[in-house]
C-alpha cells in the first residue's frame, strides 16, 4: 500500500510539472474570508521594515500592519504565513493563503499569474557604494561589479529588462552597463558583501533606499551614491488569478487607505517619509 | 629514553591494526619538528602574516625585535612556528586518552577564538534562545522523528518488493529507490507542495515537508535494509524451510529479527543526517531551527548571530543523538560478541 502510495506521490508530483491549472472562482476568495473572518496574509519574515520577526518574536513592519488594516476593514483578523518569495509570485496559490501584502512590483511577468487589486506605495531604488568609495554619479559605475538581489526588479533592472506598467511611476532608464552582476539569494547578501570594503566583492549594490538607511542606521559602512533615484518601484498588493469580487473590494479599501490618511501615517512610522506618492 | 618508548592500543577497541612494534614517535624526531617549523614559518611570511590581527595582538613585542616593518611578518611567523612546534611536541609524549583530549580542547578554542572575533552581540543571541529551542528546535526534532518513522516502513517495504521475485514489485521499488535518490531533496519539497495542489488536494507546508523527508530518506534506508536482509546466511531460510514456515513467516519470524541488529545503527545515522536536511524545509516556510535563524535578527542586522546559535544548536543535538547511537549499537551487538 505505501509503496503505491509513494509512487502516486512521485508520479503525482511530477505530473504536477505539466498541468497549470487552478484559478480560483469568482468571489470564492473573499466569501473564505468573510466566512471565517480570518484573512490568510503570505509575508516574507526575514525583510526589514516591511516584515520581520520583532523583539516579541511577533511579524511586524510596515506590510504587516498595512495586512492587519486591509482585514480589519474586511471584517477579519490577519493570520500570517511565510512561505519562500518565489512561491508567493510563482501564483497558483490553491487557496492556501487569500492575499500577499509584500510590497510586491506588479511587472508584466507576474500579472499573468497574479492579479494586483492596488498599488500601495513606491519605494526609490538606488545604487549604494562603501563609504570609502570614490565612485559618485551613476555614469561613474560603468563597467564597475554590481551586486543585486537575484528575482527582484533590481535584478532586472541592471540587466536593462526591468519593464514597469503600473499608473503613476515616473520615467527611468538603465544607464549603467556593469562589468560583473553579482546576484544573491537575498537582500541582505548584497549588504553584507559591500561592507567588507570598496570593492573587495562588489564596487555598488543597487537596493531599496529603505534598505541601504536602515543598514546605515545599523552601522554599515556603506552610503547611496548622491545621484537621483534609478528608478521607483511600484509596489502592489496581490491576490490569486480570477477573484474579481476581492479585487475590487481590495482596490476600494486601499483607496480609503489613502483618502483617509493611514496609509500615509503607517509609511511615516516605518519609513520616516511618506512613500505613498511617487516623487 | 625508556620513558618516551610508546605502547600503541590493542585488542578490541582498535580501529585500525595496530601491531606490537616499538617505535619512537614522530613527533619525539629532530627532523620532524624541524620540518614543521620550517612548513609553519614559510607559509606565515608567505601568508603576510605580520598584517593579521594575529600580529596586531603582539605589536609591542616585534616592535622591539630589530628589521621594523620590513622583518615583522618573519619574527611573527618564527614565534607562531615555534610556539606551534613546542605544541606539537609537548602532546606527543602525552598518553593517547590525555592527547585527544588535549588536542579537542585546542581545536575547539581556536574555533570559538575564531567566533570571538566576530564581535558578536551575546546578549542578543540569549534574548533569542528561548525562542529557538521552544519553536525552531521542537519543530526540527519531531519533523524528523515523524520523517524517520514512515522513511522506516518505506524502506523495509521498499527493501522486501526489491528483493521478491515479483516483476512489479521489484519493478515499482526500484523505481521508487531511483527516483528518490537521483533527485535532490530540495526538488522533492518544491515538488511535493507546488504540484501535489495541482491535482486538487492542498498540502500543507508540514506535512509536504515530512512527505519529502521520508521519501528521500526511505530511498536511501530501503539500501540499508536490503543489505541487513541478504546478510542473513541462505542456511537460515533454508532451516525455517525445512521445519516448514512459510515464506513470509521466515521472513517476518526469522530474517527480519536477526537483520535489524545491521539495520538499526545505520537508520540512526540516518536520522542525524536527516536532522540537518530538514533545514531544507524551511523554504516552505516551516518554523523550524533554521528558518528562524535565517529571519531571526534580520531587523537589526544581525544574522550571523542567529546563523551560529542555530549551528551550535544542531551541533549539539547531534552530539546527543550520536551518544544515544553508540548505546544502542552496543546494546544491539551483546549477543554477538565473539
Amino acid at each position: 500500500m505505501s509503496l503505491l502510495k509513494s509512487l502516486c506521490l512521485g508520479a503525482a508530483a511530477i505530473g504536477a510539472l505539466a498541468i497549470s491549472t487552478g484559478a480560483a472562482n469568482a468571489g470564492a476568495t473573499l466569501d473564505r474570508i468573510t466566512q471565517k473572518k480570518e484573512m490568510v496574509v503570505a509575508t516574507a519574515a526575514n525583510w526589514p521594515p516591511q516584515s520581520f520577526m520583532n523583539k516579541d518574536n511577533q511579524l511586524d513592519g510596515f506590510d504587516v500592519e498595512v495586512a492587519k488594516e486591509i482585514a480589519k476593514r474586511l471584517g477579519a483578523t490577519a493570520r500570517f504565513i511565510t512561505p519562500e518569495w518565489g512561491i508567493i509570485t510563482a501564483g497558483n496559490w490553491n487557496g492556501r493563503w487569500d492575499v500577499s501584502v509584500g510590497s510586491m512590483t506588479p511587472t508584466t511577468g507576474r500579472t499573468r499569474v497574479l492579479d494586483f487589486p492596488a498599488i500601495y506605495y513606491y519605494t526609490p531604488y538606488v545604487f549604494a557604494v562603501h563609504k570609502t568609495s570614490k565612485l559618485d554619479s551613476r555614469a561613474a559605475l560603468n563597467g564597475k561589479t554590481v551586486g543585486v538581489e537575484g528575482g527582484t526588479t533590481s535584478e532586472d533592472y541592471i540587466g536593462g529588462k526591468l519593464k514597469i506598467d503600473a499608473v503613476g511611476v515616473p520615467d527611468f532608464t538603465a544607464d549603467v552597463k556593469p562589468g560583473t552582476v553579482k546576484t544573491y539569494g537575498d537582500s541582505v547578501g548584497p549588504l553584507d558583501d559591500l561592507r567588507l570594503g570598496d570593492g573587495v566583492r562588489v564596487d555598488a549594490i543597487v537596493s531599496a533606499l529603505p534598505t541601504v538607511e536602515a543598514a546605515v542606521k545599523r552601522g554599515y559602512p556603506i552610503r547611496a551614491i548622491n545621484d537621483k533615484p534609478a528608478y521607483h518601484e511600484p509596489l502592489a498588493i496581490a491576490i490569486d488569478k480570477g477573484d474579481a469580487e476581492l479585487n475590487a473590494k481590495l482596490t476600494e479599501i486601499v483607496a480609503a487607505l489613502k483618502a483617509d490618511g493611514t496609509l500615509k501615517s503607517l509609511s511615516e512610522k516605518w519609513y520616516g517619509m511618506d512613500y505613498t506618492v511617487a516623487k | 629514553m625508556d620513558g618516551l618508548w610508546v605502547k600503541r592500543t590493542e585488542g578490541k577497541d582498535a580501529g585500525m591494526y595496530h601491531d606490537h612494534v616499538r617505535r619512537d614517535r614522530l613527533t619525539n624526531k629532530a627532523w620532524f619538528l624541524g620540518v614543521l617549523a620550517l612548513a609553519i614559518t614559510a607559509a606565515g611570511i608567505l601568508g603576510g602574516i605580520g598584517h593579521t590581527g594575529l600580529a596586531a595582538a603582539f605589536a609591542p613585542v616585534t616592535a622591539a625585535l630589530p628589521g621594523g616593518e620590513a622583518l615583522v611578518s618573519v619574527w611573527a611567523a618564527l614565534g607562531l612556528a615555534l610556539i606551534l612546534t613546542l605544541n606539537v611536541h609537548l602532546l606527543g609524549r602525552l598518553s593517547l586518552r590525555l592527547q585527544v583530549a588535549a588536542v579537542w580542547l585546542e581545536v575547539l578554542s581556536l574555533f570559538l577564538v575564531f567566533f570571538y572575533s566576530f564581535d558578536l552581540s551575546y546578549s542578543f543571541i540569549l534574548g533569542k534562545l528561548s525562542f529557538l529551542i521552544t519553536q525552531g528546535v521542537a519543530t526540527t526534532l519531531y519533523i524528523s522523528a515523524i520523517s524517520i518513522a514512515i522513511a522506516f516502513v518505506l524502506a523495509m517495504i521498499g527493501a522486501i518488493a526489491r528483493l521478491s521475485n515479483n516483476g512489479f514489485a521489484i519493478a515499482i521499488s526500484s523505481f521508487y529507490t531511483s527516483f528518490f535518490r537521483g533527485v535532490p531533496l530540495l526538488i522533492q519539497i518544491y515538488l511535493i507542495y507546488l504540484g501535489i495542489p495541482q491535482l486538487g488536494y492542498v498540502i500543507g507546508a508540514i506535512p509536504a515537508g515530512v512527505a519529502a523527508l521520508s521519501l528521500c530518506y526511505g530511498a536511501y534506508m530501503t539500501e540499508i535494509f536490503r543489505a541487513g536482509i541478504m546478510s542473513i546466511p541462505k542456511g537460515q531460510w533454508e532451516a525455517a524451510r525445512a521445519l516448514g514456515f512459510g515464506p513470509m513467516h521466515t521472513l517476518v519470524l526469522i530474517i527480519l529479527p536477526q537483520s535489524l541488529r545491521l539495520i538499526i545503527p545505520p537508520t540512526g545515522n540516518q536520522f542525524i543526517a536527516m536532522l540537518k536536511d530538514s533545514s531544507l524545509v524551511s523554504v516552505i516556510g516551516v518554523w523550524e531551527l533554521m528558518f528562524l535563524a535565517r529571519t531571526q535578527g534580520r531587523d537589526e542586522f544581525r544574522h550571523l548571530e542567529m546563523l551560529i546559535t542555530a549551528a551550535a544548536l544542531y551541533w549539539l543535538i547531534s552530539i546527543v543523538l550520536e551518544q544515544l547511537q553508540a548505546r544502542l549499537e552496543r546494546r544491539l551487538a551483546r549477543g554477538h560478541r565473539h
